[in-house]
């Protein structure tokens, strides 16, 4: 067999190895390949070391914006590109380096599945935490720094630089700090921004940034929005700290109803709540739960409260005890 | 007690790979046939992972030069179409002196040009295929639409692609470091 043709099958394997498919028969199919000869193992890891060394440098390059944007398409990403959080941090305390726009690269996309969680670090010194089932796209420079959240959940710890405003685009609202620690949340057109500390500026997108439509909240501070409105609900750091629990991987709860629980939890989890009746729906709960074990609650649900829980498939069906 | 895989892998990409550059060098000094450079190197790349299962060695790279020595001794042989003092050059060489080039490391923004330079020597299309598969991170079929080619073009293009940068980023295809005025050349028999 050639060597091109072992690299080949190398590559291939490479790649293979990276859809979410991969399974644990595959891992062996691969592992097979590699005892058949020291030539398949050559050919193997010099292209795995090469990839390892590729992501790395992609991860340190400052991305530049592309001409023309791109429409945010649904995707299902090869996780295996992105390198670990680890080697990420290490590359990123190497120096910063900045590429004249050629339109090479665009901005860097981040997502995460249902139940990932993500911590990354920005060229910039900020760090953002990617929550479940999300999609963020970053160009973040020294002379930039701009996010998009196309859906789902992230926490930002900003660096502080009053020259460069950090902006996040999140559909209708958009946001601007100088340096603080907040989340955004997108839900299609539904926005909500917890903040922890600092200044927070929400606009309207688009809008020429008129100040009398901006609102600014501070710490304590939870704003909802859509297109048209923005809500800031009463002060309450605890109401923060519990919206930001899932940066522990918890999901807390304080007189929430069970439908706004189950919804919570269905984010995290492939196997989904459905709450039967509308009974149980309205019922209030509370407690310190782990987000991506819908199981332990389903079960606590049936053994506290008393509700009848059915397993279905992918679904865990509630209904109110008779 | 023979070396599991994950320490021999460890191992490879640890202290044999960052020698490529320069084993690539040896190889191209040492050998007549500039084209089959990759495939010798290919080769000795075996040989060492075929003997670390026995033994990783404590002196990578003496052994990694060593092992490419003997090697291209031996491909001489068989080739049968070098004469005696070829392989008596070969044999003489002390290997070590061969190799007074120091390894260069390429500070980040060094690594940095040459991955945007890479990028730019790949064709437009399997440039745009990588880039859309790996840095905006569309599916395989995303891809092929967008760029309204089949599926498997754009495996085979990522596939080709990916070789490609992986040679030129590992140095491979780098130009070349000179060598000492009495580099070797393989010779024909005489009949």
């Amino acid at each position: 067999m050639s060597r091109d043709s072992i690299e080949k099958q190398a590559a291939m394997w490479l790649l293979r190895r990276e859809e979410q498919t991969w399974h644990e028969a595959d891992q062996a199919a691969l592992d097979a390949w590699l005892d058949e000869s020291p030539e398949h193992e050559a050919a193997f890891w010099r292209l795995e070391h090469g990839q390892i060394k590729l992501a790395r440098m992609a991860a340190l390059a400052a991305p530049v914006r592309r001409e023309a944007s791109q429409p945010a398409l649904p995707r299902r990403r090869p996780r295996r590109w992105l390198p670990a959080a680890a080697v990420l941090a290490a590359a990123m305390t190497a120096a910063v380096i900045e590429l004249p726009n050629t339109g090479l690269f665009g901005p860097r996309v981040y997502t995460t599945n249902i139940g990932g969680r993500e911590e990354l670090p920005l060229p910039d010194g900020s760090k953002v935490e990617l929550n479940t089932a999300t999609r963020l796209r970053a160009d973040v420079s020294r002379t930039r720094r701009e996010i998009w959240l196309d859906r789902g959940e992230a926490f930002f710890a900003v660096a502080h630089d009053p020259s460069h405003p950090f902006v996040v685009h999140a559909g209708p609202k958009t946001v601007t700090v100088l340096g603080t620690k907040f989340s955004v949340r997108r839900d299609g057109e539904h926005v909500e921004v917890a903040v922890l500390e600092g200044l927070v500026r929400i606009d309207n997108a688009g809008a020429g940034k008129t100040p009398a439509q901006a609102i600014v909240i501070t710490r304590g501070d939870i704003a909802v929005g859509s297109a048209r409105s923005t809500l800031v609900e009463p002060k309450s750091v605890s109401k923060v700290d519990d919206a930001l629990s899932w940066r522990q991987g918890r999901l807390k709860f304080h007189e929430t109803t069970l439908a706004e629980a189950a919804a919570q939890f269905n984010r995290y989890n492939r196997t989904k709540l459905v709450i039967v009746d509308p009974q149980a729906a309205g019922t209030r709960i509370g407690g310190n739960f782990q987000a991506n074990n819908v199981e332990d609650f389903a079960r606590l649900l049936s053994n506290a409260y008393g509700f009848r829980v059915d397993a279905d498939g992918k679904e865990l069906k509630v209904s109110s005890p008779h | 007690m023979a070396n599991d895989r994950g320490a021999i892998r460890g191992w490879f990409m640890r202290e044999v790979l960052p020698l490529e550059r320069s084993l690539t060098g040896y190889i191209r000094r040492n050998w007549r046939s500039q084209a089959d450079a990759e495939d010798i190197r290919h080769e000795i790349y075996a040989k060492l992972i075929a003997s670390a299962r026995d033994r990783i060695p404590t002196n990578t790279r003496a052994f990694v030069f060593t092992t490419a020595k003997h090697h291209l001794i031996n491909l001489a042989r068989r080739a049968q179409i070098v004469s005696f003092d070829y392989v008596a050059d070969l044999e003489s060489l002390n290997v070590l002196a061969e190799e007074a080039v120091p390894e260069r490391h390429l500070t980040a923004r060094e690594e940095l040009k040459r991955l945007r330079t890479g990028l730019e020597r790949l064709s437009p299309r399997v440039r745009e295929v990588i880039l859309l598969r790996r840095l905006e991170g569309l599916s395989r079929q995303q891809t092929a639409e967008r760029l309204g080619i089949s599926v498997s073009s754009v495996e085979h293009d990522l596939c080709n692609g990916m070789r490609e940068l992986v040679d030129f980023m590992m140095g491979g295809q780098a130009e070349i470091i000179p060598g000492p005025a009495h580099g070797i050349v393989a010779r024909e028999r005489k009949p």
